[in-house]
């Protein structure tokens, strides 16, 4: 058991932690701006015209 | 695939005003090249297979020696087919992304004519035994610095690209590329370069840091890149979630450099710095997971498309590699898996199957889904391709399987101190010889694969003199 | 912020890299600064017997066996580390005794690292004085003749080049010599 008390490990659980909090804020304010937004998947059908479509892009 | 219609060559008719017609001439310079040394380094890696088997096999001859072969085939498997072909369907797909011509058609080339010299540099100076001694970072200091200046000279083409786009939004193929050129810069440098000015465990860990990042910021991005082209393309799909594969791209981003050091757990570095690796590694499930969700879930009801379409079975099959592989790496970095299958033949199992069965396939599957759109003709023979896949695929499944299994007896041998350990290298022997016939097979596949794209553009007519300038 | 790099190049390349500048610094740059054990050479005394041990750097000959052992590609097949695993302890043992696990101050002076990824044969971090020269001649001809079995290529060129098989084997016999971990006398000369 003494294997999981260095103060080093204790650093890795701090710095899991630290990243997973990131990781919900920068979540959770992708929704304030905008960013799940009605058009942002256009860009996946758009990819498949390129080469059909004659002329005129999207 | 099969609906695709015939577009008279390009520079006949220029249909549209604003529709940019792709030369493709860096591309075509890349795939065939690329094509060539995954075969002449198939031959290579068929020899190591047998050296195992039957160790005297030219083993009086310098040159052919183990320690000087394995290197060849690493690095001629790597820079000279995949990563090649990698940067040849990038110059095939990122123009057509971005609904513009390749930035300089001229530099691709050169790029290409660069990356060939450092391929036939390579082969000459590792047959010598001009090895570094770093894995994967082999090659002598000169060709080193061949292959930053041809990786710069490759990332001016896709950036000056992607910065006159018609379409702002990147797909996330461009990402995945811009993502790998970026980060390949830096883990090069660290690999190749830093090492040079540290010893003992620091370098080890600059060099690891390399090794698993030449994987996971190299071949993943631009794998995952080609995946997520192709994958639409072939089946005429749309993605199912452009969102979805940002949140893959990201945690990419972030997680995959950290877990460097899980290279040595058990070895001589600290536990701290080891307990890291494996949380990340743990936590590389999460980009890995999406990806893949991403697929099937663009897959679903479409799986038919498989039988016939032999880039989307290419494609797919290495998906299900790929989610393979990604979930034996974090378990592998546990302590109680690693302490058995740590240095076993089950790691080149493990390793084949990322950057055989799921990058190779990858981009096996964007050169036959690309040679006869770039070369404007249809593909010499599905049959042929069909078979192809096959052989790969069953050699590929019978070298995986075989090694995991074998490793994992190997590292349950080597843990039971009371077993010599040349009993432990003779238990192995039945696992090699299978190893070696199923590389056998392989072989079959790559070489109907090599015939199958050279008669392609040997029968796609007016320029057939560029077929085979490689 | 996230959304920005959707479509704005500039961006995506600024966060792509900062995404991987923190952990690419934090496990390359930070680790040795850390961590001074990876730098300092392995020394040990006991205040009964002195000095029991300390790594010193390889003379000109064990440098030229170890370019030859760089160059033949022999960390392909074998490792340089006693894991921290009971069993990694006995086989890297002699005649009963464990050997110690493998610390980073023994590896100070190694460039390039030679500890290795896979281990086809066995772990060499501990086999320094095990076997004679004799003993290593016959090896590097044909090592079936002294372990049947072996899978080993034989070393034809090594054997008879006496300057490169003498370099290789005063290489051999210095690894893992530093911890002065076996009973007195028991070293082969």
């Amino acid at each position: 058991m003494a294997d999981y008390t260095y103060p080093s490990i204790y650093f890795a659980y701090f710095l899991f932690f630290l990243f997973l909090a990131g990781a919900l804020y920068f979540f959770l304010r992708s929704f304030r701006d905008g960013y799940w937004g009605a058009t942002s998947e256009d860009v996946k059908y758009q990819m498949l015209k390129d080469e059909e479509a004659e002329g005129h892009g999207s | 695939m099969a609906a695709e219609k015939e577009i008279p060559s390009g520079a006949s008719s220029a249909t549209a005003s604003h529709r940019p017609v792709h030369s493709d001439t860096a591309a075509k310079w890349f795939l065939m090249s690329s094509v060539v040394y995954f075969f002449v380094v198939g031959v290579i890696a068929l020899i190591i297979a047998a050296k195992f088997v039957w160790p005297e096999l030219l083993g009086t001859i310098p040159m052919f020696s183990y320690g000087r072969l394995r290197p060849l085939h690493v690095n001629g498997m790597l820079f000279g087919w995949l990563l090649a072909a990698d940067m040849g369907l990038v110059f095939y797909f990122v123009p057509r992304l971005c609904g513009v011509k390749l930035y300089s058609e001229k530099l691709g080339v050169a790029t290409a004519v660069l990356w060939n010299a450092i391929v036939l540099g390579a082969v000459v100076s590792l047959l010598m035994g001009w090895n570094q001694g770093f894995e994967y970072a082999e090659l002598p200091l000169v060709l080193d610095v061949a292959v930053v200046v041809a990786w710069i000279l490759f990332g001016v083409n896709v950036f000056g690209t992607v910065f006159t786009r018609r379409y702002p939004q990147m797909y996330v193929s461009l990402w995945y590329t811009m993502g790998c050129i970026l980060w390949t810069a830096f883990v090069y440098l660290t690999g190749n370069f830093a090492t040079l000015f540290t010893t003992g465990v620091n370098q080890a860990n600059l060099n690891w840091m390399y090794v698993h990042n030449a994987v996971g910021l190299i071949f993943t991005p631009v794998g995952l890149a080609l995946a997520y082209y192709f994958i639409p393309k072939a089946g005429n799909i749309p993605l199912y979630s452009h969102k979805l594969s940002m949140i893959g791209f990201w945690s990419l981003a972030f997680f995959y450099v950290w877990t460097g050091a899980h290279h040595m757990i058990h070895g001589p570095i600290s536990q701290w710095l080891q307990t890291i690796s494996i949380a990340f590694s743990l936590m590389l499930l999460l980009p890995v997971w999406t990806v893949v969700y991403n697929f099937f879930a663009t897959m679903k009801g479409h799986w038919p498309l498989t039988r016939d379409n032999v880039p989307l079975k290419f494609l797919m099959s290495g998906v299900v590699f790929y989610l393979l592989t990604c979930f034996q790496g974090p378990m592998h970095s546990l302590r109680s898996v690693n302490a058995i299958v740590s240095k076993t033949d089950w790691i080149p199992g493990h390793a084949h199957m990322a950057v055989l069965g799921a990058f190779s396939f990858f981009a096996i599957a964007g050169v036959y889904y690309s040679i006869p759109r770039i070369f404007h003709t249809k593909l010499y023979s599905d049959a042929l391709a069909n078979w192809s896949y096959w052989l790969a695929m069953i050699g590929g499944i019978g070298f995986f399987v075989t090694l995991w299994l074998g490793g994992f007896w190997q590292g349950w041998q080597w843990n039971n101190p009371a077993i010599p350990f040349i009993d432990t290298v003779v238990a192995l022997k039945p696992i090699w010889a299978v190893r070696f016939f199923s590389g056998v097979l392989i072989f079959g596949g790559i070489a109907t694969f090599l015939y199958n794209i050279l008669a392609t553009v040997i029968h796609a007519g007016p320029r057939p003199q560029e077929a085979v300038h490689a | 912020m996230l959304n920005k790099a959707d479509s704005n190049a500039v961006w995506f390349i600024v966060l792509a890299l900062v995404f991987f500048a923190i952990g690419g610094l934090l496990t390359t740059v930070a680790p040795p600064l850390i961590d001074k054990s990876w730098a300092a050479p392995f020394s040990n005394s006991d205040p009964s017997k002195g000095l029991t041990g300390q790594l010193r750097p390889l003379t000109e000959l064990e440098q030229r066996g170890r370019a030859i052992y760089v160059r033949e590609g022999c960390w392909y097949c074998h490792t340089q580390q006693t894991r921290t695993l009971l069993a990694d302890t006995k086989r890297s043992g002699w005649r009963g005794v464990d050997s110690p696990v493998s610390t980073p101050d023994e590896f100070v002076y190694d460039s390039p690292h030679l500890f290795g990824t896979k281990r086809t044969g066995p772990d060499l971090s501990r086999v320094g004085g095990k076997y004679d020269t004799q003993w290593h001649r016959t090896h590097f001809r044909n090592p079936r003749d002294l372990v049947p079995g072996s899978i080993m290529p034989p070393y034809p060129w090594i054997a008879n080049n006496e300057s490169e098989f003498q370099a290789i084997v005063a290489y051999l016999q210095t690894l893992g010599r530093a911890k002065n971990w076996r009973p007195e006398n028991d070293y082969e000369k």
